[in-house]
């Protein structure tokens, strides 16, 4: 028998706060506050204090990623913005490629 | 299950130091990762050095899987039936780390899962410790259509729970997830309260299931765009036509091919893609399909075509 639980697609209507992005990456607010001055989640208004913020899944997404690579190989937060905007480049880049059924 | 040898995983021999097992995992993550790896079965071995790496380089671990390994290798436990015997983990004590998220575990193997999971929390039941239990993460691959028009789908988690000797077991539980419609590649959906159970009496975390979309048969996703081929005749290109399209939401739509379309042109329906604040658009990508001259009115027609249009010449720009 399956258990049915409280479901929430975290979209632009329900987005994530700051407080639940940093808990859901084992991390704390202040953290979150450190994406955000080097661009790796966005926030729209930048004057609004951090428990105002709210976040999309694709920031979840580049919180996750960035953890992993503070993480596993040491990066500070600026290289990991770059690696990770590297990243989605190229998977970007192979989803074009593929859509032209080049590989 | 299987016992698994975390040295081999990074290459390493047992007397491997701290610098040496870093070395060796960030070696092997270059060469595997997904978004790099020229190798078949990257993600597999991406997923088995990042478990290796968090057991050796956190020292209470892998203390105690050498501990364990050697009262294996003692016993001489056959390969792929391995029970972690009761205590194995007396005198260690696991936590977490500030740098330590909770956020690959739900990848890892039933092998880990069943040390590390439960002795990181009951290690954190000893310290007296109170918070909201660790938000879990995992994937679930659902089909285009049901990414369009939502649905309810069910998942199998294994939860880990201790038997009456106190060893750990597991649990295989079923969520029901209802899927919103409209839901997006890389869009998470969080299960409230499904994450690992808290700690001194709190809430327990949360679920997020990341959302990946099945390959279509017919439909390829780009961001919130489709794009499908939509093959035409020689006729339809040149003298245009309304031709019908199946779209991914079901049914079917008439579309306007203009006169004298070539291979490759995109045309667009705005609006059918995945649905969101701003749909993705649904492009068709236009794909001359040649009918086979295998009868003599087929080829007769080909020559008549030939006669037509002497003067075209497609190698122009080869300056032939």
């Amino acid at each position: 028998m399956a258990t049915v639980s409280v479901t929430t697609a975290i979209s632009a209507s329900q987005p994530l706060a700051a407080s639940e992005l940093a808990h859901a990456c084992g991390a704390d607010t202040e953290w979150v506050v450190q994406l955000v001055e080097v661009g790796i989640v966005q926030i729209t208004a930048a004057e609004a204090p951090p428990e105002h913020w709210r976040f999309s899944s694709t920031d979840l997404q580049y919180a996750l990623e960035a953890r992993r690579l503070e993480r596993d190989f040491g990066v500070g937060l600026d290289a990991a913005a770059l690696i990770l905007d590297l990243q989605h480049e190229v998977r970007r880049l192979k989803a074009v490629i593929r859509a032209h059924g080049l590989r | 299950m299987e016992f698994k040898d975390y040295y081999s995983a990074l290459g390493i021999d047992r007397t491997a130091s701290d610098d040496e097992v870093r070395k060796a995992y960030r070696k092997l993550a270059r060469k595997y990762h997904p978004d790099v790896s020229k190798e078949p079965d990257a993600e597999k071995r991406m997923r088995d050095i990042n478990e290796a790496n968090d057991v050796l380089r956190d020292k209470e671990k892998r203390a105690a899987y050498d501990a364990l390994a050697d009262r294996v290798a003692r016993g001489g436990h056959p390969e792929g039936d391995f029970q972690p015997p009761p205590g194995w983990d007396a005198g260690f004590e696991f936590h977490r780390g500030p740098n330590q998220g909770p956020a690959d575990h739900a990848e890892f193997s039933e092998f880990f899962s069943s040390l590390f999971g439960e002795a990181e929390r009951r290690g954190a039941a000893r310290r007296n410790y109170r918070a909201r239990g660790e938000d879990h993460h995992a994937a679930i691959e659902i089909a285009l259509e049901d990414a369009l028009n939502g649905a309810e789908r069910e998942i199998t988690l294994r939860a880990q729970e201790l038997d009456a000797q106190g060893r750990p077991t597991f649990k295989t539980r079923t969520l029901s997830v209802k899927i919103p419609p409209g839901v997006h590649p890389g869009q998470f959906i969080r299960l409230a309260g499904q994450g690992m159970p808290g700690h001194g009496g709190e809430p327990a975390g949360d679920l997020y299931l990341e959302v990946r979309i099945a390959p279509h048969r017919l439909y390829r996703i780009e961001e919130r765009d489709l794009y499908m081929t939509l093959p035409v005749t020689p006729a339809e290109a040149a003298l245009g036509a309304q031709v019908k399209v199946p779209v991914p939401t079901g049914g079917v739509v008439e579309v306007t091919v203009p006169r004298n379309a070539r291979s490759g042109l995109k045309l667009r329906l705005k609006g059918r893609g995945l649905a969101g604040k701003q749909p993705g658009d649904l492009y068709l990508l236009l794909e001359i399909a040649l009918p086979p001259a295998d009868s003599e009115a087929a080829r007769k027609a080909y020559e008549q075509l030939a006669q037509a249009s002497a003067s075209f010449n497609p190698r122009h720009h080869l300056g032939v």
